[in-house]
């Protein structure tokens, strides 16, 4: 099921942990990213923070399927904190706008249930939006996956040309959502189909 | 949320961890939770170069651990220091009402400052017997601590400790540590108080030949030979106090 976690309970936490873990093995192991490891097991880093909201995706026994975090961009977020040079003006901020950082795949997923993982949190981004009132959500992408958000058929645009930082071709992107994206992703086939669960409300 | 429902929740968290390293996880996620950037769980020892079994997990910068470890900090820090005057929690901004503050000292909170270690908060954990310990809890620079909101870390920070000495098993369970009769213990007590076997005959009003037997039992409970050992060992596991011993 699909969850915003802000909490302290057993299953939260569990949740919690279970997304670091994964977050490890996908951006440090597998995409060899430098980030900070604790326990030889999660990764974290200053951006995790109470203020920080975390969707996550988790089969009915906890596991984690797919993840992602959103940072208020009226606190220090990734766009303005490392990578202002993306944008051609100032990067997006305000109270509406959320920072999409850390969507997370797990690494167990076949190809199948990796593209419904995808499309489910995605869905999820979107219903997060706007029962929440963000109008905005902003990012850093490489040039494969953004290709694929481009095609997601939602509001969404490059905030300057793709460069190199760190050996990484990298673009900011911002996503407009309204009423109407929800359509704009049945029209693109970002459909979703529940991998054994229901959505619930934050 | 109510703080009672949180604190149930927390410990609930902090009971489920199977491991070590869950524990871990399961602390950085309840540190965000309550506001903090940070969480460290350790003895107060030379970590890389203590006997084992010795505790540490946490999530400080790398940078400032490899300092902490380089220059021996475990047994000295401040914060861990001025944990000994105390058995609740307290903030770092109290640091000088618990110990004098040297000029190392100072150097060492600035260089945490430095490393992105800011205003923080740690519950002491100290066993009889056992190396003395800590939770702390840190934020960023210049994120203030909220005075009114330690209880919770101050439950979470005993209660993490507690988990991770029964994760490393510190302590053989109950069923399988020595186990004294009243009387064995009562003798002991008098023995350990610096009492012949006369005189403890006389004081609890049994026979001589009857406090020899029952500290030869006790010793043989703990698989000890002498009764300086066997008062040693009961110390240690609670069995006596120093405060019987010592005791006027």
């Amino acid at each position: 099921m699909l969850r915003s976690y802000h909490s302290a309970s057993p299953a939260a936490v569990a949740a919690m942990r279970a997304m670091f873990a994964a977050r490890k093995q996908v951006f440090v192991d597998l995409l060899g990213w430098d980030l900070p490891v604790l326990a030889g097991r999660y990764e974290l880093d200053q951006f995790d923070t109470k203020d920080a909201r975390y969707l996550i995706l988790s089969e009915t026994d906890g596991a984690h399927l797919a993840s992602a975090r959103l940072l208020p961009t009226t606190m220090p977020h990734l766009l303005d904190s490392h990578f202002r040079q993306l944008c051609d003006q100032a990067p997006p901020a305000g109270p509406g706008i959320f920072e999409i950082t850390r969507f997370c795949l797990d690494r167990r997923l076949t190809a199948a249930r990796r593209r419904d993982a995808r499309d489910q949190l995605v869905r999820g981004l979107v219903d997060f939006a706007l029962e929440n009132g963000i109008l905005t959500y902003t990012g850093v992408a490489e040039p494969a996956w953004l290709k694929q958000i481009l095609a997601f058929g939602w509001a969404c645009r490059t905030l300057g040309r793709v460069q190199a930082i760190d050996g990484m071709a990298l673009a900011a992107l911002s996503i407009d959502i309204g009423p109407d994206t929800p359509g704009r992703l049945d029209r693109a086939g970002v459909i979703g189909r529940p991998l054994c669960l229901r959505a619930e409300a934050a | 949320m109510s703080l009672a429902k949180l604190a149930e929740e927390c410990a609930d968290a902090i009971a489920q961890a199977a491991s070590l390293d869950e524990l871990a996880g399961v602390l950085a996620v309840i540190a965000l939770d309550m506001g903090f950037r940070y969480f460290a769980l350790t003895h107060h020892l030379d970590i890389p170069r203590a006997p084992r079994p010795a505790i540490r997990l946490h999530n400080y910068p790398a940078a400032w651990a490899d300092y902490f470890d380089a220059q021996r900090l475990g047994p000295s820090d401040p914060v861990h220091r001025a944990s000994h005057m105390t058995g609740v929690g307290f903030a770092w901004s109290r640091l000088p009402g618990l110990i004098q503050l040297t000029a190392r000292d100072l150097d060492v909170l600035d260089r945490a400052r430095r490393s992105g270690i800011g205003e923080g908060f740690t519950v002491p954990a100290h066993i009889p017997g056992e190396a003395a310990g800590s939770c702390s809890f840190a934020m960023k620079p210049g994120v203030p601590l909220r005075a009114d909101r330690l209880h919770l870390p101050q439950l979470v920070g005993g209660l993490a400790f507690e988990a991770a000495r029964r994760l490393m098993m510190l302590r053989p369970l109950p069923a399988d540590r020595p186990n004294l009769t009243d009387r064995q213990r009562e003798c002991l007590y008098w023995a350990a108080r610096g009492k012949t076997d006369g005189e403890i005959a006389g004081i609890i009003g049994i026979s001589h030949e009857t406090v020899i037997l029952h500290l030869k039992q006790a010793r043989a409970r703990y698989g000890v030979y002498k009764r300086t050992q066997l008062a040693v060992h009961a110390l240690f596991d609670g069995a006596l106090s120093f405060v019987d011993v010592l005791g006027r």
